[in-house]
C-alpha cells in the first residue's frame, strides 16, 4: 500500500487532457489570467480610462481615475495604444475613447438696450401642414427612459403616413445633460439638426441627471449640490441651451417631463428637474412643448404605482421592475399625449379627410 | 456584477489565488466560496443574500428529513412540503403580478370587478435557476439516488457563483461529489477554461450586444417603421443574439468554474444544426432540458401512457419551461409552439408505414433550414412584449417587400454568419486551438489572451448590457 502511494507520487500522471492539451498548475492559471488582465488593460488603457472617467461621482470613480490615468499615459507612451486606435479606426469609431466635455450652447441674444422695454415674446409659429407627400421629420432622443415611450411613438406615428418613416430612437444608456463626458448632447443635438433637420424632436433627458457632479462646466465656474442656485442655473442653462439650440433650426420640441418613482427621494430630485425643463418650455411656447407624466402614473393615493387601470379597466403593468424605467403600457399613453402634442402644433390629419 | 467589467475581474483575481490556497482544506474553502458568492450576488442587491440563505437552508433541512424518514408516505408529504416552497417563492417573486393581472383582466372581460391588490415586486436576479436546483436536490435525494450532504456543502453547491445568476443547472451528483474531495491543484484544464472565457466575451459582448443595438431592437421595437427585409433578418439577427449572449455567458460561467478546479455540464451544442425541434431540444440550454425531462416529464409519466398521454405530457413541460423564463403569455406561446412541433414531429414518426430515410446531405440540409425556421418563427413570441406585438412582426414580414432596408449593413449580416457559422465548425478546430494555446510558454498565454481582451474590447459598443438570462 505504502509503495503504491510512493509509485503515484514519484511518477504523477502524465498532464495531457483532451485533443492532446497541456494541463496546466493552479498557479499559472492565476498568473496567466493576472497577465492578461494586465496585458489587456495596457492594450485597453484609452478605453478603460474613459469607462473610468464616466463613473458616477465618488470615491470608486476616484479611484479608478487614479489608476487608470497613469495606465493610459504609459500605454500612451509606449505605444502600446496604438493597435486599439487602428482597431477603432478601422471600425469607424475614432471618437469612442475621446472623453469630451465641451458644452456648446447657441449664444444668447444680444441684449437690449438699457432700460428699453423688455421685446414681447415672438408669435407662436403658424400651424404647418404635412401630408404624405411632403412628410414630417420626426427625431426622438434622450437617455434610456425614452427608449419605450419612443418605440410607442413611432409605432402609432407608422399609422400616420404624414410622418417619415425610418425614424430610429437615439436613446443613450446613463446619458443626460449633467455629463457630456458620458454622452455628449449638446454636440449630437447640433449634428442632427443641422444635418437632418428634422422638424419635430421628442426628448427626454434628465434620468441620470440628480447628481451635483456636473461636466464640462464653463471656466471659473463651480456649483454646489444637486439643487443648490448654482446648480439650478447652471442645468437650467443648458436645458435653455437644448431648447433653443433645436428651436433655432425650426425644429418643434416635445420634452417629456420625468416620471414618478418608486423611490420618493429620487422623484423629489425629479421635480427639481421637472421644474426647471417646465419653466423653460413656458418661455418658448409654440416652439417646445413639455409634457408632464407625473399624474399618468400615479396610484389612487397619488402614490408610484407600478400596476394602473387603464381607460378599458384592465389593469395593466406600467412600470419596470426597476421602479423608473416604463412598461409598453406606459410607453403607449405617453406617445398618444406626444402626438396630440404635435397635432397642435402641426396639422398631420387633414390630408387624410380629402 | 457582470462577468465582463473590471469589478468582476478584480473580484475574480482575489477570490481564484485564495480558493485554490484553501482548497486543500475544505472546512475553510466551502465558508470561503459561499462568503464569496454572497458577495458576488449581494452586489445586484444584498437584500437577496438573505432570500438565497434562506433558500439553502429550507431545502438542507427538508432533504436531511426526507432522507431520514423511512415510510414512503411521510417521505412524500415531506417532499411536496418542499417543493410548495421552493415554487411559492417563486411565484410570489416570479409570477405574482402576472397572476393577479391575468385574473383581474379575465374577471373584467366578464364583467366582474375583481378588487385584487398588486404590489410592486422586485424580481431577484437568479431565483429561477437556484429555485430549480434546489429542487433537483430534494427530489434527488427523495429517489434515493443520493444522500443529503453537509449544509456548508450544500450552500457551496446552491450558491457557487459561477452558474448562480443564469446557470447552468447543475445537478446535485454533478458538483457535490466535486466538492468532497479537494480540486488537484497540479492539473488544471486552463487553455479550455480561458478558450471558453475568451469565445464567450466575443460572443456576448461583440456579436450579441453589436446584434441588438443594430437591428434586434429597432426592429422588434417598431416592427412598422421598418422593411420586411430588416425584420426578416431582425428575426434572425434576434435569433443569434440570444444564443450568443446566453451561449456566452454560458462558457464564461464553465471557463470559471474550471479555473477553480470544477467541472460543469455542458449547455449547448450547436442548437442551430439541429435537424429537428426534438433534436434541438437535445442541443438547446441542455442543462434545462435535462431538469424538465428528469423532474417534469417523466413524472407526469413521460412516454409510458399511450400516444395521447405522451403528446399531453410533451405539451404541459413545453408550456413549464416557457413559464419557467418569464411571467407572460407570449413565453407560453412559445412553449407551445415547441411543445406542438414536439408533438408533431412524434406523431409523424409513429404514424404507421413511416420509414426513416437515411441521411443524405440534402435531407440534413433541409431539416436544418426547416427546423431553424420554426425555433426562429417561436422566438418572435419569446422576444415580442404582447401578442399583438409579435403579430405586428408577422404581418410586417409579409407586406413591406421593396422598402429600402439601411438597418441590413454588412456589419450586421457578418454578425449573424459568425453566430450561426460557428456552429457548423468541426469540433478538432477548437480541440486544435486549445491544445495549441496550452504549449505555449505562461507569458505567450498571457500576451494570447491580452490581445483577445483587445480585439473584444474594442469591437463591442460602450457599456455593458446584461445577458438576456438574468431577467429568467
Amino acid at each position: 500500500m505504502e509503495t503504491d502511494r510512493q509509485t503515484r507520487r514519484q511518477r504523477p500522471r502524465e498532464r495531457v487532457g483532451e485533443g492532446g492539451r497541456r494541463l496546466h498548475s493552479a498557479g499559472s492559471a492565476v498568473v496567466v489570467s493576472l497577465g492578461a488582465l494586465l496585458v489587456g488593460a495596457f492594450l485597453n488603457a484609452p478605453g478603460i480610462h474613459k469607462s473610468a472617467h464616466i463613473q458616477s461621482e465618488g470615491w470608486k470613480r476616484d479611484v479608478a481615475l487614479a489608476v487608470t490615468g497613469p495606465l493610459d499615459s504609459v500605454s500612451g507612451a509606449l505605444l502600446l495604444d496604438e493597435p486599439r486606435r487602428g482597431l477603432k479606426a478601422v471600425l469607424g469609431r475614432s471618437d469612442d475613447d475621446e472623453i469630451d466635455t465641451a458644452v456648446a450652447l447657441p449664444e444668447s441674444p444680444p441684449p437690449g438696450n438699457p432700460g428699453a422695454e423688455p421685446q414681447p415674446p415672438s408669435p407662436p409659429p403658424t400651424r404647418t401642414k404635412f401630408t404624405p407627400k411632403k412628410q414630417l421629420r420626426l427625431w426622438i432622443a434622450g437617455d434610456s427612459l425614452v427608449v419605450v415611450p419612443g418605440e410607442s411613438l413611432l409605432r402609432a406615428a407608422a399609422a400616420n403616413r404624414a410622418i417619415q418613416r425610418g425614424a430610429e430612437i437615439d436613446g443613450r444608456i446613463a446619458s443626460g445633460l449633467e455629463r457630456p463626458d458620458v454622452f455628449n448632447w449638446f454636440d449630437r443635438i447640433r449634428e442632427v439638426m443641422r444635418k437632418e433637420r428634422p422638424q419635430a424632436v421628442v426628448v427626454m433627458f434628465g434620468g441620470n441627471d440628480d447628481h451635483g457632479f456636473m461636466t464640462g462646466l464653463p471656466e471659473g465656474v463651480q456649483i454646489g449640490s444637486f439643487g443648490s442656485s448654482s446648480w439650478v442655473a447652471e442645468y437650467r442653462r443648458r436645458v435653455a441651451g437644448v431648447m433653443d439650440t433645436i428651436s433655432r433650426r425650426g425644429g418643434f420640441l416635445v420634452w417629456i417631463g420625468l416620471p414618478i418613482t418608486r423611490d420618493a427621494e429620487q422623484t423629489r430630485r425629479y421635480d427639481t428637474i421637472n421644474a426647471i425643463v417646465s419653466s423653460e418650455a413656458a418661455v418658448r411656447p409654440g416652439r417646445v412643448a413639455y409634457l408632464d407624466t407625473y399624474f399618468f402614473f400615479a396610484g389612487d393615493d397619488g402614490g408610484y404605482a407600478e400596476y394602473v387601470t387603464d381607460s378599458s379597466g384592465k389593469l395593466v403593468k406600467m412600470r419596470a421592475g426597476d421602479g423608473v424605467h416604463f412598461e409598453r403600457a406606459a410607453g403607449d399613453l405617453i406617445a398618444g399625449k406626444v402626438l396630440a402634442e404635435l397635432e397642435k402644433r402641426y396639422d398631420l390629419t387633414s390630408w387624410r379627410k380629402r | 456584477m457582470l462577468f465582463p467589467t473590471a469589478t468582476f475581474a478584480l473580484f475574480f483575481m482575489a477570490v481564484l489565488p485564495l480558493s485554490w490556497l484553501l482548497m486543500p482544506r475544505g472546512h475553510r474553502w466551502r465558508p470561503f466560496i459561499v462568503v464569496a458568492s454572497f458577495v458576488f450576488y449581494s452586489a445586484w442587491d444584498w437584500r437577496f443574500v438573505f432570500l438565497l440563505a434562506a433558500s439553502i437552508a429550507w431545502n438542507h433541512v427538508f432533504a436531511v428529513a426526507i432522507h431520514r424518514r423511512t415510510r414512503p408516505a411521510a417521505r412524500k408529504r415531506l417532499l411536496l412540503a418542499a417543493i410548495a416552497g421552493n415554487v411559492a417563492l417563486l411565484g410570489y417573486f416570479k409570477y405574482y403580478g402576472f397572476a393577479v393581472t391575468s385574473t383581474n383582466n379575465l374577471f373584467a372581460f366578464v364583467g366582474v370587478d375583481v378588487p385584487l391588490e398588486v404590489r410592486s415586486i422586485v424580481l431577484p436576479v437568479g431565483i429561477s435557476f437556484f429555485t430549480f436546483m434546489g429542487i433537483s436536490y430534494l427530489v434527488d435525494v427523495f429517489r434515493g439516488d443520493f444522500e443529503p450532504t453537509s449544509l456548508s456543502k450544500f450552500a457551496a453547491y446552491l450558491s457557487f457563483f459561477p452558474h448562480l445568476v443564469a446557470g447552468p443547472i447543475v445537478r446535485p451528483g454533478e458538483l457535490i461529489p466535486q466538492l468532497d474531495t479537494p480540486r488537484d491543484p497540479r492539473y488544471v484544464d486552463t487553455s479550455r477554461a480561458f478558450f471558453l472565457i475568451g469565445t464567450g466575451l466575443f460572443m456576448k459582448v461583440v456579436i450579441a450586444n453589436h446584434l441588438a443595438a443594430s437591428i434586434v431592437d429597432p426592429v422588434f421595437g417598431a416592427p412598422d417603421q421598418h422593411s420586411s427585409l430588416e425584420v426578416l433578418v431582425g428575426i434572425y439577427a434576434y435569433s443569434v443574439q440570444i444564443y450568443a449572449d446566453f451561449f456566452g455567458y454560458t462558457n464564461i460561467a464553465i471557463g470559471l468554474a474550471l479555473l477553480l478546479g470544477f467541472q460543469f455540464p455542458q449547455n449547448f451544442d450547436a442548437p442551430y444544426t439541429a435537424v429537428s425541434i426534438q433534436d434541438f431540444w437535445r442541443r438547446w440550454h441542455m442543462t434545462l432540458s435535462r431538469w424538465l425531462r428528469d423532474y417534469v416529464y417523466i413524472p407526469l409519466g413521460g412516454n409510458r401512457g399511450g400516444r395521447l398521454l405522451t403528446y399531453r405530457n410533451l405539451m404541459l413541460t413545453m408550456l413549464i419551461g416557457g413559464l419557467w423564463h418569464g411571467a407572460g403569455w407570449t413565453f407560453v406561446a412559445w412553449g407551445a409552439i415547441h411543445g406542438t412541433a414536439l408533438v408533431a414531429e412524434r406523431w409523424w414518426r409513429e404514424r404507421p408505414g413511416f420509414v426513416e430515410h437515411p441521411w443524405t446531405p440534402r435531407r440534413r440540409a433541409w431539416h436544418r433550414f426547416a427546423t431553424f425556421q420554426v425555433v426562429c418563427f417561436a422566438w418572435i413570441f419569446f422576444r415580442s412584449d404582447s401578442f399583438a406585438d409579435a403579430w405586428d412582426i408577422i404581418v410586417r414580414l409579409f407586406t413591406a417587400w421593396g422598402e429600402t432596408s439601411p438597418l441590413v449593413t454588412v456589419g450586421v449580416l457578418a454578425a449573424i454568419a459568425v453566430g450561426i457559422g460557428s456552429q457548423y465548425l468541426p469540433s478538432r478546430i477548437p480541440l486544435r486551438i486549445m491544445a495549441w494555446f496550452s504549449r505555449l510558454p505562461v507569458p505567450a498565454q498571457a500576451a494570447v489572451l491580452g490581445v483577445a481582451l483587445l480585439a473584444t474590447h474594442a469591437m463591442g459598443p460602450e457599456g455593458v448590457a446584461p445577458f438576456i438570462y438574468f431577467q429568467f
